[in-house]
């Protein structure tokens, strides 16, 4: 066990160290000084002030020297300094990061919390007309784009209900209610491909389970169908849905590219479209790397639980 | 929504044989059969097949069948709800939006197509022979690159790609080609070195075929059924993405009309002229919907567990 989770740390770590390469040599070889674009506005620039700037910003040195500085840095958690707001990345990510979780959270939340009862549902109703309803939903629901989903909610609600959001954004601990009002669409939206997604997993990885011998046998010995399905039938079920969820949370985590510029929410969703158009590089690399990393270790966690609830897979 | 469904490569691979065996490469029936079975067994499928040539209809024909130039503005007529003259109404600068939803359709397939075309091929090669060599350093290298691509959120990629090239419909392209490629490379690996332990190509082996004859000849044949199934997933999935990149203003150019771009130039007035977005978002809703739909539907078809 211990030596599995070694190995896949191990292989997250490298994986890691790749996606930073490829970030760092996109952005490099990618035509469009950036020290040139931050002195476009002013006219009669000099070249010594444009090869000044350069040197500030460390663009002036070899790129290997550049790559070599900043994987040293990143290693103790210095991402550099933005080229816009001169602050350090580490800084501003940290400070964008509590919004986006906890969109992304509420969103993983919802679509497990309506997303298994649904599955379950579906599978004991096997090819019932609720079932076929159900899955044709569920199709629906990974289909509809959640940044139309989002524009939907906001327009009927507003227009049928006369519900429209807060204008300002305020973090979870200065306001509570306001923030959830802010959070909810967002997160509706955003859950919903992944609610249909493990609704459909559960019900064909249920429907497998109860096909197979030891549910029969459990069925024999008379035990209730509710024990089965929720017992028996539900724990070996779930196993995929775990694995599901955290491919989702890709998903997701880009998702909240898209919400958080539609409904302002002050994330790293934001931070890092507002950066790419800046082209402040050093923010972009930063927040690519983070996104990378969160996604590897959601689904290093993922494994590793995976890989306690079920012995099976220890040695594969 | 989801840019890329990541277990559209596991679902496609489980099309074929989940029960560990190859369908042995008996003579198929006549094509026609096959076609008139699938309408028979998966009617959600063939209402998918005909929902996408309806779609494909209007996207080639949109020239004829669109009342109003998609380009021309009207300044007196400006975001006029739906009419008898306007069925969706008009945005903004009095462009009429059903003209434009039609030529959206036009975008949004012609990107998703040579996206397809580029990021499969692509993605097909290099899992062929990433599978044929499994296990070499090819293979691992292969298979390295693809886990760092896919290891990026497909937004996050596609935004940092798309906005440092620049917005072109060719760049978009490129972009979206990055999340294609490990898909089919993942579901083409997979299956090839499955494959490659067949009898039939340890005989091909033993009579001397070259490596390149074995991979075309017995390889990419048997590797079609699944590759149409991840096909029709990946492309319901690059539409939404195409359209979430000209949404966040990095996909398509304006002016050519694209639903994602219509989508965030609707959502400015949402509340007094919803349909400049609702139509867009509706056709985008539905096309990709055909595409899932279809992609389920033949998944079904091929599982060899549903025959039973």
């Amino acid at each position: 066990m211990i030596g599995y989770a070694i190995r896949r740390t191990l292989y997250g770590l490298l994986v890691l160290f790749l996606i930073t390469t490829f970030v760092f040599v996109v952005l490099r070889l990618i035509p469009g000084d950036v020290v040139r674009l931050q002195l476009a506005d002013a006219p009669g620039v000099t070249q010594a002030q444009v090869d000044a700037l350069a040197a500030e910003l460390g663009l002036d040195q070899p790129v290997f020297t550049q790559f070599w500085s900043f994987i040293s840095g990143a290693v103790t958690g210095d991402l550099g300094t933005s080229f816009e707001t001169r602050l350090p990345v580490t800084e501003m990510i940290v400070e964008r990061l509590p919004a986006t979780l906890e969109l992304g959270l509420l969103a993983i939340m919802f679509s497990v919390v309506l997303g298994v009862p649904l599955g379950i549902i579906s599978a004991i109703r096997h090819n019932s007309f609720l079932d076929q309803s159900l899955r044709l939903v569920s199709v629906a629901g990974i289909s509809v784009p959640n940044f139309w989903l989002a524009l939907l909610l906001i327009t009927y609600l507003s227009i049928w209900f006369g519900w429209s959001q807060p204008l300002v954004y305020a973090a979870p601990w200065e306001n509570l209610g306001t923030n959830l009002a802010i959070m909810a669409i967002p997160a509706l939206a955003l859950g919903t491909s992944a609610m249909a997604a493990v609704s459909r997993m559960l019900r064909s990885s249920m429907l497998e389970v109860t096909q197979s011998n030891f549910v029969r046998t459990v069925r024999s010995r008379g035990a209730p169908e509710r024990l089965v399905i929720l017992k028996h039938a539900g724990r070996n079920s779930i196993l995929p849905v775990f694995t599901l969820l955290g491919l989702q949370f890709g998903n997701i985590l880009g998702g909240t590219v898209i919400l958080e510029s539609i409904f302002s929410i002050p994330g790293m969703g934001s931070l890092i479209f507002t950066s790419v158009q800046m082209r402040d590089y050093p923010v972009v690399l930063g927040c690519v790397i983070f996104y990378g990393a969160v996604f590897i270790f959601v689904n290093l966690l993922v494994d590793l639980v995976y890989a306690v609830i079920d012995p099976r897979i220890r040695y594969s | 929504m989801s840019i890329v469904q990541q277990s559209d490569a596991d679902q496609a691979r489980d099309a074929v044989s989940t029960d560990g065996s190859t369908p042995p490469p008996v003579a198929r029936p006549p094509r026609r059969r096959a076609l008139l079975r699938f309408a028979k067994q998966q009617p959600f499928g063939l209402a998918a097949l005909i929902l996408i040539t309806c779609f494909v209809v209007m996207a080639a024909l949109c020239p004829w069948l669109a009342p109003y130039d998609p380009l021309e503005q009207h300044r007196g007529s400006i975001m006029l709800p739906p009419s008898p003259e306007h069925l969706m109404g008009t945005d903004d600068l009095g462009r009429d939006v059903l003209s434009r939803t039609l030529y959206g359709a036009r975008t949004s397939l012609l990107v998703a197509v040579f996206t397809m075309m580029l990021g499969g091929v692509v993605g097909i090669l290099l899992g062929t022979v990433s599978g044929y060599f499994g296990g070499s350093w090819v293979d691992t290298i292969i298979q390295r690159v693809m886990d760092t691509l896919m290891a990026i959120p497909s937004i996050v990629l596609l935004l940092f790609v798309a906005a440092l090239l620049g917005p072109s419909i060719r760049n978009t392209v490129i972009a979206l080609s990055l999340l294609v490629v490990p898909q089919f490379n993942r579901v083409t690996r997979g299956e090839m070195l499955r494959i490659r332990e067949e009898t039939f190509v340890e005989a091909a082996r033993a009579i001397g075929c070259s490596p390149w004859r074995i991979l075309t000849r017995y390889g990419l044949p048997n590797l079609l059924a699944p590759l149409f199934v991840l096909g029709s997933l990946v492309f319901a999935g690059m539409m939404i993405a195409e359209s979430a990149l000209s949404f966040l203003g990095i996909g398509t150019p304006p002016p050519t009309p694209s639903w994602g771009r219509m989508l965030s130039e609707g959502s400015a007035s949402l509340e007094i002229a919803p349909w400049i977005a609702f139509y867009p978002g509706l056709a985008l809703s539905v096309s990709v919907l055909a595409f899932n739909l279809l992609g389920d539907a033949m998944r079904d078809f091929l599982d060899p567990k549903q025959h039973r």
